[in-house]
């Protein structure tokens, strides 16, 4: 194969995205950017390694087929969701949950705390 | 048997005179109100071009009169300079103006125009006595008025002409005169001037504005009349695959033309920018082909070639690297010396390149939050700070200074100046930004937009001008380019492995959403992600793919001369490049089908 040639990286160049902010979230892996600390809802949640966040918006993920899983707080269907850079799993993300007390996590994404690094930012400088 | 030839002359003269008669009282063929119309503008047509006799034979035998009587006596007694004459006519076709107000002003020019004619023939008592007795009176626009006494003055037709800016009594002014008073009258009473032309030249352009493939920088008023307007495709839309290139070792991610046209460059994961010459086949004339120039090698650490920019000049080749990009390159592109590398900060990723007008500053930048002006001669210059820079273009402006534009991560699009450290944002998309291109002459930007499509933005009247649809989305960075003599063609990647083609001038009209879907040229392996036409040969278009190769595209006629050329041999220094030209390219229903 030719020398750029990465296991990681499929066809062509990946569109990544930035969201800014000024404490950046990014895949442990591979540094690829995912979200920053203003769309962090939540610091108490519990994943596969221990801790998590739930976040309201993140980027260049990759998701999984639907799965049904019950969790400590009831039924919930979700998906994997996983680093598009370097197909590392992340977390998932909550599609819908059947008890109405757990629907506010529809749509919001759940990060493993430690497969994700925080890193300095910059906050944008544009006024207008 | 004279008796009888000579009763046949008498009563065949007065047959002919009853005939005319009868004709005039009763036209041999009843005509409808449109068909009326249309002998009438025919009539004036005729009539404007100096065939005023077939006029009058055609208004006789259609008994369809051009104007009313009294506009015809106003026309004629205007014509012979029979001034009372006119103004007899024009106070019986008082009532039919549009506006009453409009009556001075018609009378004022009718006078003016007399009193032109009276100065120019030297009789200052009779002029003296219109300007008194029929000028003044009317109270209309003082100023002209004071003009017009003011040319009493004058010492010969010459100065008064010149003065005036009236071209005297012979030079067209009473023809002049009766257009401009047309338009106060509605169109029974006097046709307005030059109908026919105008409505030929409405039919011509509205044909214009519905062929899909206009491509010609013929006026309105050139193109023939005897067939409906239309472009022909095959000569000026790509639609043939003439040529596959296959250096490459590794998927294809970018590919520009310079922009003399001369050279092309390609770019991709393999590390390696390779530089192509085009050549115009000599014969036959104007059948552009491709061959291997300069191979041009980056460290494999690099991660591949991201992005290529030519110098307006087109003299060096600027190269960033993939991801973890810290240095750029910069060759001489006909000889492939190494002219500088430059690095600015270990954690930079500089992943995206313009260059200014002078073919010696440039800017370089990328995600990590900085972008830099720097030179070939001197370095890194400036940098601009906490701008998440995702595609970059150079714009000049009014002022002579040169601004930088910048898509952001914000999917902002801004304008930078790096004289002034002024900064404006110019658009915003409603989706992230994957890549921007600039059209050659600066006025049109081609913003490709993730999961939306390619929209142009008009960089002087700052608006979207339009949102192409129809390309494939997908996860991975596309490019678009923007070409043709007019600016007028739009060409992307896609992720269905197809070429994109739009022709973004055509108006939307009966049918809009057939002229926004583009062309798709079929023939790659894989995704398609960069596109180039070329700015010199209009109609060369070049496409990047992952299937490793990079494909030439020509339209139909040229393609098929190019052919023929590559059936003599593979040509010089053909390493690493096949003539095979021979590939199906489906086309979308609209076009005429490839000459192979």
């Amino acid at each position: 194969k030719s020398p750029g040639f990465n296991a990681s990286y499929s066809m062509g160049r990946l569109h990544i995205e930035h969201m800014g902010g000024e404490r950046v979230f990014s895949c442990a892996n591979c540094d690829c950017p995912l979200t920053n600390r203003q769309q962090l809802i939540s610091t108490r949640f519990t994943g596969a390694t221990g801790r998590a966040f739930l976040f309201n918006r993140v980027v260049n993920l990759d998701t999984s087929e639907l799965q049904d899983r019950v969790m400590l707080t009831g039924r919930h269907m979700v998906r994997d969701v996983s680093c598009r850079k370097c197909k590392t799993k992340l977390g998932w993300v909550y599609e819908f949950a059947t008890e109405e007390s757990q629907q506010y996590k529809e749509g919001k994404i759940i990060l493993e705390r430690a497969l994700i690094n925080e890193s300095e930012g910059f906050p944008d400088p544009v006024k207008d | 048997m004279e008796n009888g030839s000579g009763c046949l002359n008498g009563s065949g003269a007065a047959d002919s005179a009853e005939k005319a008669q009868q004709q005039q009282q009763c036209p041999a063929v009843q005509l409808s109100e449109r068909n009326c119309e249309a002998v009438r503008v025919i009539g004036q047509y005729l009539r404007e071009l100096g065939l005023a006799r077939s006029a009058e034979a055609l208004v006789l035998e259609a008994g369809c009169p051009l104007e009313s009587g009294a506009a015809a006596q106003f026309r004629s007694s205007v014509l012979l300079g029979d001034w009372d004459g006119a103004e007899a006519s024009l106070a019986s076709l008082r009532r039919a103006l549009w506006r009453e107000s409009s009556w001075s002003e018609i009378a004022f020019r009718l006078a003016e125009q007399r009193y032109l004619e009276l100065l120019e023939s030297g009789a200052h008592i009779a002029a003296l006595c219109v300007l008194r007795g029929k000028l003044t009176p009317l109270q209309f626009s003082p100023d002209r008025l004071h003009r017009l006494s003011g040319l009493i003055m004058c010492s010969g037709p010459e100065e008064l002409r010149q003065l005036s800016g009236w071209s005297g009594a012979a030079g067209g002014t009473r023809q002049a005169l009766l257009d401009s008073v047309e338009q106060f009258f509605p169109p029974s009473v006097m046709l307005p001037p030059k109908r026919l032309s105008v409505l030929l030249d409405q039919a011509v352009r509205a044909q214009v504005s519905r062929c899909r493939h206009h491509n010609t920088s013929l006026s309105p008023d050139q193109l023939t009349l005897l067939a409906d307007h239309s472009c022909q495709a095959a000569a000026s839309v790509p639609s043939v695959c003439s040529q596959v290139l296959d250096a490459h070792q590794d998927e294809v991610h970018v590919c520009q033309f310079s922009p003399n046209g001369r050279f092309l460059a390609t770019g991709g994961r393999d590390c390696v920018a390779i530089v192509w010459l085009v050549e115009a086949a000599a014969n036959p004339p104007g059948a552009p082909r491709v061959r291997h120039h300069l191979t041009l090698r980056i460290g494999e650490e690099r991660g591949g070639v991201a992005w290529l920019a030519w110098s307006p000049d087109s003299r060096l080749l600027l190269a960033c690297a993939a991801e973890e990009a810290t240095e750029v390159i910069v060759w001489e592109a006909e000889t492939g010396d190494c002219i500088k590398k430059l690095k600015h900060r270990d954690e930079d990723s500089l992943t995206t390149a313009a260059w200014l007008p002078d073919s010696n500053h440039f800017v370089v930048g990328g995600n990590r939050g900085h972008f830099y002006l720097c030179s070939v001669d001197v370095g890194f210059e400036k940098a601009w700070d906490f701008i998440r820079v995702v595609a970059l273009a150079t714009r000049r402006e009014d002022d002579g200074g040169t601004a930088v534009l910048a898509a952001d991560t914000f999917a902002r699009i801004r304008r930078y100046r790096f004289d002034t450290m002024q900064d404006e944002t110019l658009f915003r998309e409603d989706g992230p930004v994957m890549s921007m291109s600039i059209s050659q002459d600066e006025t049109l930007l081609a913003v490709c937009v993730a999961s939306a499509g390619v929209h142009l933005w008009d960089l002087r009247l700052r608006v979207c001008r339009r949102r192409l649809h129809g390309l494939t989305h997908g996860a991975y960075l596309l490019h678009a380019s923007i070409g043709g003599p007019n600016q007028d063609f739009v060409a992307s990647g896609s992720h269905d492995a197809r070429v994109c083609v739009w022709h973004r001038g055509c108006q939307a009209g009966d049918g809009a959403q057939q002229h926004l879907l583009p062309d798709k040229l079929s023939g790659h392996g894989g995704l398609v992600s960069c596109v180039s036409w070329n700015p010199r040969h209009h109609g060369m278009l070049a496409s990047a793919s992952d299937d490793c190769t990079v494909r030439i595209w020509l339209p139909a006629s040229l393609a098929a001369a190019a052919l023929a050329a590559s059936a003599d041999g593979t040509g010089p220094g053909g390493a690493g490049f096949s003539s095979n030209g021979c590939c199906s390219s489906t086309v979308s229903k609209h076009q005429p089908p490839p000459l192979l």
